[in-house]
């Protein structure tokens, strides 16, 4: 369970949200819904424990990891993925790129010998990576340069590198913001299997009808706070803070 | 019985004859190679490092550090020569060691000359990385050092570059080396702190200009052959 409790947070001068409490449960799906610079990203970033909070706690299971020392913060945030807005992919090879998560894993003799085996030949690629590139109808891209990927297969593309690893808790910038209605389908195929492995997924939207049919939960963030929270649902049909209505419903715009 | 030489044939089968003696071409080839690439290796290991930590830091002072690298991009190489000849000098603080006209005095010039350039390009290629690919390296579990490893090899082009245009500037370089080495070749002609560039420069004082000519061909089939290898290998890496 990753949780957030009363997280402020800021860059430099005042905050930029506040008063921010989030929960995510294994299997479950949360959207965070609200127009743009209004702070999702901030919010992801802080959950993704990438960012230490100026204010309140982040904690996975209890730990808040800027209590703890380093070794046991990266364990932490290496249980944890996020996916950017932007795919920021390395220029190597799709399966180079997927494997990413799993080889920092590694020692660093396992990595040497790795990379002197990658010299000779070729290291075929890992079941996990073959998996996490079918998640994302990749299976058949592994060879290919990053350079030669459209948008879509690059935003897939990043995707898989969260997956693969396979973490506990999956944070996803705006995954379909700049894709086609078919890369949309596959990227929320792709959330559905993730939330049915048990994995839990906050994914950051400002599409609506994206947070209806993907999220358990959703949470609207306005303002700088998280204004209105609950099942999907009821956030929709029956908000309770008047400008999450308005917002909601199309009036408030941003 | 004895086979007639035929005179036509003889110079071909006596050699092409080379202007200067036996060892004098390839320990000439010998000094500037030892000299430049010591000093190149050098300064990149110096560089790479100082670079990417003022490339993926904030702290005060950088401003000031980038303008310094960059200003040293600039130092005039004689001025740099005299300030090494006074280090190693008698008078100077490594003049215990006798480095005076000495390949490693020269190895040392040719290191303060090519770190500058080298720290600066690869600094810019460090800086160019797409912020993203930080964010990704980190977020994917990477350690500070994943991160760094991360953007050096999507800057590996750039830093090949830079370690060419050190080595470029390390093995073209004739003030400091003349300064600090002295262009000396042994009795037996075998070079001792002469390099191609100063050889060169002899040979043309002297008016053997076809010497000199041979001798600058040769430093630029030099310089060619180690531009072609660094691009293979800043281009075939891990691709
Ligand atoms: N690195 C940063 N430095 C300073 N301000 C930032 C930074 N990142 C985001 N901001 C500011 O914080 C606010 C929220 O940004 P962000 O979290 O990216 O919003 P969203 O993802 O909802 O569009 C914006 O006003 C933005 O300008
Ligand atoms: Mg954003």
């Amino acid at each position: 369970m990753l949780r957030a409790t009363d997280v402020a947070q800021s860059y430099g001068d005042g905050p930029i949200v506040r008063d921010l409490s989030v929960q995510v449960a294994p299997g479950e799906v949360v959207a965070v819904i609200g127009p743009s610079g209004v702070g999702k990203t901030t919010l992801l970033r802080t959950l993704a424990l990438a960012r230490e909070p100026a204010d309140g706690r982040v904690t996975l299971d209890g730990t808040d990891p800027w209590a703890v020392g380093a070794d046991e913060r990266l364990a932490l945030r290496r249980r944890v993925g996020m996916v950017f807005q932007e795919p920021g992919l390395f220029d190597a090879s799709v399966a180079r790129n997927v494997e990413y998560g799993l080889r920092v894993r590694r020692s660093w003799s396992e990595r040497l010998g790795d990379g002197l085996r990658s010299l000779v030949g070729s290291n075929g690629t890992a079941g996990a990576v073959r998996e996490a590139l079918e998640a994302v109808g990749l299976a058949g891209a592994a060879d290919r340069h990053v350079g030669s990927l459209s948008g879509g297969e690059a935003q897939r593309t990043s995707f898989a590198r969260a997956l693969a690893y396979d973490p506990d808790v999956l944070l996803l910038d705006e995954p379909t913001s700049d894709l086609d209605p078919r890369n949309t389908a596959v990227v929320e195929e792709a959330v559905a299997a993730a939330r049915a492995r048990g994995i839990g997924v906050v994914v950051a939207t400002h599409d609506m009808h994206q947070a209806e049919r993907v999220a358990d939960r959703a949470a609207v963030l306005l303002d700088g706070r998280l204004i209105e929270t609950g099942p999907t649902d009821r956030v929709f049909d029956d908000p309770d803070d008047p400008r999450a209505r308005r917002f909601i419903s199309g009036e408030l715009v941003y | 019985m004895t086979v007639p030489l035929d005179p036509a044939v003889a110079p071909l089968v006596v050699g092409f004859e080379l202007p200067f003696r036996d060892g004098y071409l390839p320990s000439i080839i010998f000094v500037s190679l030892y000299v430049s690439v010591t000093a190149v290796a050098l300064s990149t290991l110096v560089s790479v490092p100082v670079a990417v930590a003022v490339g993926l830091t904030e702290f005060r002072g950088r401003r000031l550090l980038t303008s310094v690298v960059n200003t040293g991009m600039g130092f005039p190489s004689v001025v740099v020569g005299l300030a090494v000849l006074f280090v190693v000098s008698n008078q100077g603080p490594l003049g215990p060691l006798e480095l005076v006209f000495t390949r490693e005095a020269m190895i040392l010039s040719q290191f303060v000359l090519a770190t500058p350039p080298i720290t600066a390009i690869t600094l810019a290629a460090v800086a160019g990385v797409d912020d993203g690919v930080r964010d990704a390296a980190h977020a994917l579990g990477g350690t500070r050092v994943d991160v760094a490893l991360a953007v050096l090899r999507e800057a590996r082009y750039g830093i090949a570059t830079a370690v060419l245009a050190g080595f470029g500037r390390a093995i073209s370089e004739v003030g400091s080396v003349l300064i600090v080495g002295g262009n000396i070749a042994g009795a037996d002609g075998v070079s001792k702190t002469r390099t191609l560039t100063t050889a060169v420069q002899l040979e043309a004082r002297q008016g053997r200009y076809e010497t000199a000519m041979l001798l600058g061909g040769v430093l630029l089939a030099l310089v060619l052959a180690v531009n072609v290898v660094v691009v293979r290998l800043g281009g075939g890496v891990g691709r």
